[in-house]
């Protein structure tokens, strides 16, 4: 019972220590978004902001001045290519899974496992071929190259969770709502569908945060600062003018306030998505 | 309702053969089983009327159209699956009213003709419920339930009693065979259970390895099956089958265990239409068992007694075949006491052991 007691302990504060060292970065990121320019920079530095102050959060946020207008920019392409990849990933991803899950055709397992080929090699490695295809298609320095990328890097996975979900819906489902009038098709919209809703979420929040977080594709691809992409424009943004620390935080906080959001509603569907797929019930 | 013909139909996956030019009608009105043991088609069989699989050959027909190329919606039929195949994100009453809005029908007439449906299946109370919230038993009913809402041309049920504990199985093929009256359904039933089959079927088919063995009525299979598979297949205990030699010019079978049964004269007229040796067939009820030897009565050796009851089965060893027969439930025999068989020959079958099939009159 003792030793229970401490291994008990021992692991509490384990954790306790990996959320410290998980969660510091965050919480200075915020007191310093917090603080003026002036007691960004102090030594020894200033734990509690003295004089807390959102004009950082003001100026990014306000379309009335030259520094929030390119910022509200990159928000907005940030999310029009995270977005676009999400969608246009779920209207291949959900097809091609159901594919792979309910009909035989020659090549099928050839296909699935290539699927996961481009998930063997770091993603930098297709960098230079990746942008030699864009360039031939002429879509360097467009967003519709990010958006193409993206979707390649997100589309392995989620075919391979929504397989799983859809491998854990019996047939006969399908089978029973076209013998009740359904076609094929409304049997996988009306039946099928709303099942592996979960999945899709799931698998649609992933590619978002993956797109909303990359950066040297974008960094890459892109040049027009009209187009860039957050992760991007930030680091530019910053380093144009003098080095803006409170600013920079304010703006990552910003940025990373979306995936906070998505990751609480994912957390849920994301362990379900791996469990169904994994363990038949 | 409507009759069904099945035409010749034949199933290919690849190379291999699921269901082999299988040629049989179902009645108007009737209920037919479907049975054999597992891979013997007879779900591909029943697919194959739902337009869930397509024909390799053959023609399918229900009531004057034929099917063959006709979408499951279209075809007119209900089906019942082994897993109910309930939707699970509807209640149960969206799970009824779903055949019906399916169809377009009227929005008071769905409500109408579920309420029925689940009156006549005492599951009014289940209406709003999710199907994980319900029992094995209401599942089933409820399966049924979305079958009938809609009064197709034929009810398809795929071993729908199978996932039921036995109790609750009992209670519910009474259910359906009392179904089937009152509707004056026409349906196809699948089962692996000839027991199933045998209580419920106006008439059962009996497949195996993709060919139907034998279609008959239950009394007629029972009594007078077709070929081995069929005697081997149907009746619980299976029936007896020992080998033996024609001898005497028919008049007489020679056991490979030394034993001689002399037969009756129309026994003896269908032991002569063998090609080579036969197969002795009786079913437990048929074999008599005594103390004492006599003319035609085989030696045996009381191997292990069953007493279930109402009835004792007796396993017997003549040399190293077994035999299982049946005694009242007052006969007390032991194991290794020496018995002695003898057999109804009004009741006795014969087959002929090169094609396997029974040897008529």
């Amino acid at each position: 019972m003792k030793e229970h007691g401490f291994w008990r302990l021992g692991g509490k504060l384990y954790l306790a220590a990996l959320v410290v060292f998980t969660m510091l970065p965050m919480v200075w990121m915020v007191i310093t978004s917090l603080k003026t320019q002036f007691a960004a920079l102090q030594y020894p530095p200033e734990w509690i902001p003295r004089n807390p102050t959102l004009d950082q959060y003001w100026l990014l946020l306000s379309p009335a001045n030259a520094v929030g207008r390119e910022f509200l920019r990159y928000l907005f392409n940030s999310v029009w290519v995270s977005a676009a990849s999400t969608v246009l990933g779920v209207a291949v991803a959900v097809p091609a899974a159901y594919a792979f899950s309910r009909f035989r055709f020659p090549g099928r397992n050839l296909l699935f496992y290539s699927v996961l080929l481009r998930n063997m090699f770091p993603a930098v490695v297709f960098l230079m071929p990746l942008f030699i295809m864009m360039r031939w298609l002429g879509l360097v320095n467009t967003q519709a190259s990010l958006i193409l990328t993206y979707l390649t890097f997100g589309l392995p996975l989620s075919i391979w969770l929504l397989k799983g979900f859809y491998d854990n819906i019996p047939v006969q489902l399908e089978q029973a709502a076209r013998i009740d009038g359904a076609s094929r098709f409304q049997a996988f919209l009306l039946i099928v569908m709303p099942l592996s809703a979960p999945g899709i979420t799931a698998t649609a929040i992933y590619s978002f945060i993956m797109a909303w977080n990359e950066y040297v594709y974008a960094l890459t691809f892109l040049n027009d600062k009209d187009r860039l992409t957050l992760p991007v424009g930030l680091q530019r943004f910053f380093t144009e003018y003098a080095t803006n620390w409170p600013g920079l935080m304010a703006a990552s906080f910003i940025m990373s306030v979306p995936v906070v959001a998505l990751f609480l509603v994912l957390q849920k569907y994301f362990v379900r998505a791996l469990t169904d797929g994994a363990v038949k019930s | 309702m409507a009759q069904v013909r099945l035409g010749n139909i034949v199933k290919h996956y690849g190379d291999s053969i699921a269901v082999d030019d299988v040629s049989l009608t179902v009645e108007d009105g009737e209920f037919v089983a479907l049975v054999g043991p597992s891979g013997c088609g007879k779900t591909t069989t029943l697919n194959l009327v739902a337009g869930l699989l397509e024909l390799t050959g053959g023609t399918i027909h229900i009531g004057d159209r034929q099917v063959n190329e006709l979408d499951p919606k279209d075809r007119d039929i209900a089906m019942v699956f082994q897993n109910y195949a309930l939707y699970p994100n509807k209640t149960v009453y969206a799970n009824l009213a779903f055949p019906l809005q399916m169809r377009k029908t009227a929005k008071a007439d769905i409500d109408r003709k579920v309420r029925a449906a689940a009156a006549s299946l005492d599951i009014t109370h289940l209406l709003q419920r999710r199907p994980r919230e319900l029992s094995g038993g209401q599942q089933q009913r409820v399966a049924l339930g979305r079958a009938l809402v809609r009064d197709p041309k034929v009810f398809l049920m795929d071993e729908p009693l199978s996932n039921l504990d036995a109790k609750l199985r009992v209670q519910m093929r009474a259910e359906l065979k009392r179904f089937h009256q009152d509707l004056k359904a026409t349906i196809i039933y699948v089962t692996h259970d000839q027991l199933e089959a045998v209580t419920m079927a106006d008439r059962m088919a009996v497949m195996n390895h993709g060919v139907l063995q034998q279609y008959d009525t239950p009394e007629v299979v029972f009594n007078a099956p077709l070929n081995l598979f069929v005697a081997g297949f149907v009746g619980s205990p299976a029936m007896n089958l020992f080998p033996a030699e024609v001898a005497d010019g028919g008049a007489s079978l020679l056991g490979p265990e030394g034993w001689r049964l002399t037969l009756s004269e129309r026994n003896a007229a269908r032991a002569r239409r063998a090609t080579g040796g036969v197969i002795l067939g009786a079913r437990h009820s048929m074999i008599g068992l005594h103390g004492e030897p006599a003319t035609d009565r085989i030696p045996g050796r009381v191997y292990t007694v069953e007493p279930t009851g109402d009835i004792t089965f007796v396993h017997v060893r003549i040399a190293a075949a077994n035999v299982i027969a049946s005694v009242g439930p007052d006969i007390r025999l032991r194991a290794d006491d020496a018995v002695w068989l003898s057999f109804d020959q009004n009741k006795l079958h014969l087959f002929d052991v090169a094609s396997g099939q029974a040897l008529r009159d």
